[in-house]
């Protein structure tokens, strides 16, 4: 065994201890910046959007841009540990896009988001995207200022996850289950991943979809514009 | 998850806090909820590399309590313990209100009496 460099010198307290019972949050920072950001986009529906790595969260923001394009006005902000390779794929669609490179962080905290909305031309838009860096775990912790967050869950990822990385499930309006084209496929049942959704979530709506083929497409569309129109709504009421 | 800057959040909120006493701390517990992704044992090992680099920690305890989620079902109007992520209670209905679970936030401190 080696001995600790700095051994504790058991201080003991002397004489009389004062114990100070107390809730100071280790979040806070993060979750001050988020109000923040949501003072700021009052509104504008943002949508903080989760998976693991390589689920299909580019090509769904791809496929969405192209198809409400003449509906929305959509931007998104796209976080990776390195390269803007991500920012570029939607720039190539037409879609207004900003890579944030977290510097080989695994996940986005809100002061990033906050920095970036110096850089981006928000102006008209209705609905803005995070594509959050890929994991099931990290960014389960981090409220980025969202009004909503979208988890995607691949059919090809196996319909375990949900009890696996059940916080980002728990945290979740909606699942997405991804390249639903594969579903024949693989050992993979929407009926039995949904209900373990349920039971860490039992309010998580589900849609399948598949940005290659289209199927689904519609339906995630038909609930992204009603979640636009009910936060431009909910501002004109207050 | 983030042990390291955790631990640093730790004694920075600290030293904010109690700017006076700040040096005359001897424990210090942390509570962390299941749903935080924290593992004590992490925890230990971030500070024990942070008193490497702060030597003046070397006499402070530090204690991570886990916190069991906790959620109330309103049909029962009870609180009931969520085990294996299964946010279900006993009668059989499922809840998402959750009463504990998530926190990560310094719950006790300590002082010397000089």
């Amino acid at each position: 065994m080696n001995t600790p460099i700095n051994p504790k010198s058991n201080r003991m307290p002397v004489g009389s201890v004062q114990c100070d019972n107390t809730t100071l949050n280790l979040l806070k920072a993060n979750d001050f910046v988020a109000k923040a950001i949501r003072e700021r986009l009052p509104d504008m529906l943002v949508i903080n959007v989760c998976s693991s790595p390589g689920s299909g969260k580019t090509s769904l923001m791809q496929e969405t841009g192209r198809r409400l394009r003449d509906k929305i006005n959509m931007a998104v902000l796209v976080g990776d540990p390195e390269t803007d390779r991500d920012a570029i794929r939607m720039k190539e669609v037409g879609i207004n896009a900003l890579q944030i490179v977290t510097g080989g962080m695994c996940h986005i905290e809100a002061q990033m988001i906050l920095q970036a909305l110096d850089h981006i031309d928000l102006t008209g838009v209705d609905l803005l995207f995070i594509e959050n860096v890929g994991n099931l775990v990290c960014p389960a912790a981090f409220d980025l200022g969202e009004d909503i967050r979208v988890t995607l869950l691949a059919a090809t990822e196996g319909d375990d996850k949900p009890k696996k990385y059940p916080r980002m499930f728990l945290t979740s309006e909606l699942m997405v289950i991804s390249k639903s084209d594969l579903l024949p496929y693989v050992p993979f049942s929407v009926e039995a991943v949904t209900k373990d959704a349920r039971e860490v979530n039992p309010t998580i709506e589900v849609i399948s979809i598949s940005s290659l083929k289209g199927d689904g497409m519609d339906e995630w569309c038909e609930w992204l514009v009603t979640k636009v129109n009910e936060k431009k709504t909910s501002q004109v009421a207050i | 998850m983030h042990e390291i800057s955790i631990v640093r959040n730790v004694f920075q909120t600290l030293e904010q806090t109690y700017p006076e006493k700040f040096d005359r701390i001897v424990k210090v517990q942390v509570q962390a909820g299941l749903l935080s992704n924290v593992q004590p044992i992490l925890i230990q090992n971030a500070f024990e590399a942070l008193i490497q680099e702060e030597p003046s920690l070397s006499d402070v305890e530090l204690e991570v309590l886990l916190l069991p989620i906790i959620a109330h079902c309103d049909a029962c109007d009870k609180d009931f313990e969520v085990k294996k992520h299964r946010f279900i209670c006993v009668c059989g209905l499922p809840s998402k209100k959750i009463i504990q679970g998530e926190e990560l936030q310094i719950s006790e401190v300590q002082f010397s009496g000089q």
